[in-house]
């Protein structure tokens, strides 16, 4: 206690001290030389004092150097009086000037000192973010954020909790009981802070009973900082440091976030290689076979291999079977990667070019039929894969073909119809049963004997891909299949 | 596989000369100088696409690639590194035969510096930039007679986006292929073609356009 007050008051001491000192150095420069304005030196004194220790030294200094200077230098020397204007002139100023330079010195040394915390509390926290960004590790850089936030006073526990899909684990800074994970959890998921809130930079504390040590809850963007915190302790350079370092965890949780989801992107997109690779080595096994086949069957069944006629109607008919098992085998390949997510190859079409290229392919089949198209000719482009709608397109026209009563008309249509170009292919033939309008969609649904089920559970793939629906209805000369597709967002050029 | 084209050509009448690796069908292109060679892609040894660069400089022939992989892709850069045509297996001897004729008919025009190409009823003629169906002219802007001519010099073969976009409307206009999808659509108009069903002008979906020819 005394050597407290001892401390406190050394200062004015020094201050009276050395305005003793510098009156008595004046008054041996002036019994050597007659010399003016010798006053200033004592504002030294006063700057040195106020940049030293404050304004109270200094302006005690300040009053001191006024006594002084007026007791043994102002006439009549020896007495406190004053004999004429200009004396009293110059002992207000150098008063006065005493007075503002404390002022100014404590107000360089107030904001000197405020600087340097801040320095400080800077060059912490960047050799505390440097130290987090280095370690590869999030979980590390969390953990030495945690031991440099209870170094902050007041604060006795920091720990962060990260929320992932709802689940709330505790990352760093302690463990915690499960009802505090779930409070945590809660504050997370409703975004608000319990107890403790950040506002410009400075933690805000909620008052609690003094001495309950409730810990309190602040969601950050990934996770959750868990907070027990003494508010008289603290003061506002700690606040403000602690909403410094609740920042900092918040970028590191994020930090964590972003590598967590690299690392399941780059699961998936190795899976989805391997998918493709198995895909296209099937693709090679499976049709390899039957190329040969083809090749075979079809070079005897030339008139010129010189085998029987009857001979090479049979060859023919086994040609088609292999055709058919190429198409089942491409329908199937196709279905499986629309099942393992296909990326679709989006660009602008116009409707009838891909209605043409399916038609093309079906020349042949449809020459028995009356191919009826009926698109209008301002027809406004689609914005589609090419060749997965060109696939929906021969598909419903082969189940067409397939059920088409013989020569009956065969009608491929489309119109523009509330943002989306609605498209139909319809037969003239027998309904479907009622009980199977449903199910025609289905994988290895099929009306025939010899199909392979899959031709229309691809097109239902395709188009709901494409964000459309596809639908089928029995209209009054046959069955209607209708899908709609995306038109172009941009509309064709002039 | 080789058993059976080559079986199925002959009987075609092909003078058919078959080899087992790249390598070898790149000396043999140069020695023997067929007018057709079929390439598979799946070559064992050296790869399908390294063999069809090579071929390019050593021979003449129009080369039609053939090959199980179903992708666009692959028919691009196949057309890219200098094939002719390509046939996607399975096919029938009746297809490949059609395809090899088509090719064949397509050089004779080319030796012979034809300067009318024919197209069904379609005649374009190169030398007074006239084109007329069924004898009556049609009347095209600059930029549609340029690609239809770019077509009918490479008649019967598939000619992609990327190369009518270059040739047509210049490097600058690569990328933009709903271009050439509004011209043809225009041409097809002219013509009088169905393009739900067209007969001169055809769709290589994924690739680009074909005369037929």
């Amino acid at each position: 206690m005394a050597r407290a007050v001892t401390r406190r008051l050394a200062p004015y001491a020094v201050a009276i001290g050395g305005a003793l000192g510098i009156t008595a150095a004046i008054a041996l420069v002036t019994s050597l030389a007659s010399v003016q304005g010798l006053s200033a030196v004592y504002l030294l004194l006063v700057l040195w004092l106020g940049a030293q220790w404050g304004r109270g030294p200094a302006v005690a200094g300040s009053i001191a150097a006024f006594l002084l200077y007026d007791y043994f230098f102002v006439p009549p020397v020896g007495t406190f009086a004053v004999s004429g204007p200009a004396q009293l002139v110059e002992l207000v100023v150098l008063l006065a000037v005493a007075l503002v330079t404390s002022q100014l010195a404590a107000s360089l040394r107030r904001t000197h000192a405020s600087a340097e915390a801040l320095a400080a509390e800077s060059r912490a926290l960047y050799e505390l973010a440097t130290a987090a960004l280095r370690s590869p590790d999030v979980t590390v850089a969390l953990s030495m954020l945690c031991r440099r936030a209870i170094e902050v006073q007041g604060v006795s526990r920091f720990a962060l909790v990260a929320v992932d899909l709802g689940q709330a684990t505790a990352l760093a800074g302690g463990e915690l009981s499960p009802d505090e994970l779930k409070q945590a959890s809660w504050s997370h998921e409703n975004g608000r802070p319990v107890g403790i809130a950040i506002r410009d930079g400075v933690v805000e504390v909620m008052r609690t009973p003094a001495g309950a040590t409730t810990p309190a809850y602040l969601p950050l963007a990934n996770g959750v900082a868990v907070v027990e915190i003494d508010a008289e302790r603290a003061k506002p350079d700690d606040l403000r440091m602690l909403a410094a370092l609740t920042g900092l965890a918040d970028l590191l949780l994020d930090r964590r976030r972003a590598a967590l989801e690299t690392e399941r992107a780059r699961g998936l997109e190795a899976s989805d290689r391997l998918k493709a690779a198995i895909l296209s080595s099937l693709s090679h096994e499976l049709k390899s076979p039957i190329a040969l086949l083809r090749a075979g069957l079809t070079a005897l069944a030339a008139p010129q291999a010189g085998l029987q006629p009857d001979q090479r109607e049979l060859l023919v008919d086994l040609d088609r079977q292999a055709t058919r098992l190429d198409r089942m085998v491409g329908d199937m390949l196709a279905l499986s990667r629309l099942e393992a997510g296909v990326q679709l190859e989006k660009e602008v079409h116009r409707f009838a070019d891909l209605v043409g290229s399916a038609t093309r392919l079906l020349r042949p089949e449809l020459a028995a039929h009356d191919l009826a198209v009926k698109l209008p000719d301002d027809l406004v482009p689609v914005e589609v894969d090419e060749m997965q709608v060109g696939r929906v397109l021969t598909n419903l026209l082969e189940n067409a073909l397939e059920w088409a009563s013989p020569k009956g008309v065969i009608e491929v249509g489309a119109a523009a119809r509330g943002g989306m170009l609605e498209a139909w292919v319809e037969n003239e033939g027998p309904p479907i049963a009622p009980v199977d309008l449903d199910r025609v969609f289905d994988t290895f649904w099929t009306r025939r004997a010899r199909g392979s089920g899959l031709g229309l559970a691809i097109c239902k793939r395709v188009v709901e891909a494409h964000g459309g629906t596809i639908k089928v209805e029995n209209r009054r000369r046959g069955p209607r299949f209708t899908f709609t597709l995306p038109l172009a967002r941009v509309p064709a050029q002039k | 596989m080789q058993r059976a084209l080559r079986a199925g050509l002959t009987y075609h009448e092909f003078d058919v000369h078959a080899v087992g690796s790249g390598e070898e069908a790149i000396r043999e292109a140069a020695a023997w100088r067929p007018d057709v060679i079929l390439l598979d892609l799946g070559l064992p040894g050296m790869d399908g696409f390294a063999t069809l660069k090579a071929l390019r400089p050593a021979t003449r022939a129009a080369v039609i690639v053939v090959s199980v992989m179903p992708g666009e892709k692959d028919k691009v850069r196949a057309l890219d590194a200098g094939a002719d045509d390509y046939l996607v297996k399975p096919f029938g001897t009746e297809e490949l035969v059609a395809r090899i004729r088509a090719v064949l008919r397509r050089q004779a025009d080319v030796t012979a510096g034809e300067p009318v190409i024919r197209s069904g009823d379609l005649e374009i003629d190169l030398g007074r930039r006239s084109v007329t169906v069924k004898g009556k002219p049609v009347r095209l802007t600059p930029t549609e007679y340029e690609l239809l001519r770019y077509l009918a010099l490479h008649a019967g073969k598939p000619v992609m986006h990327t190369t009518l976009l270059r040739e047509v409307w210049g490097a600058y206009a690569i990328g933009d292929k709903y271009n050439t999808r509004y011209v043809v659509a225009q041409i097809r108009k002219k013509l009088g073609d169905d393009p739900a069903n067209p007969r001169y002008i055809v769709n290589e979906p994924g690739v680009g356009y074909r005369l037929e020819g």
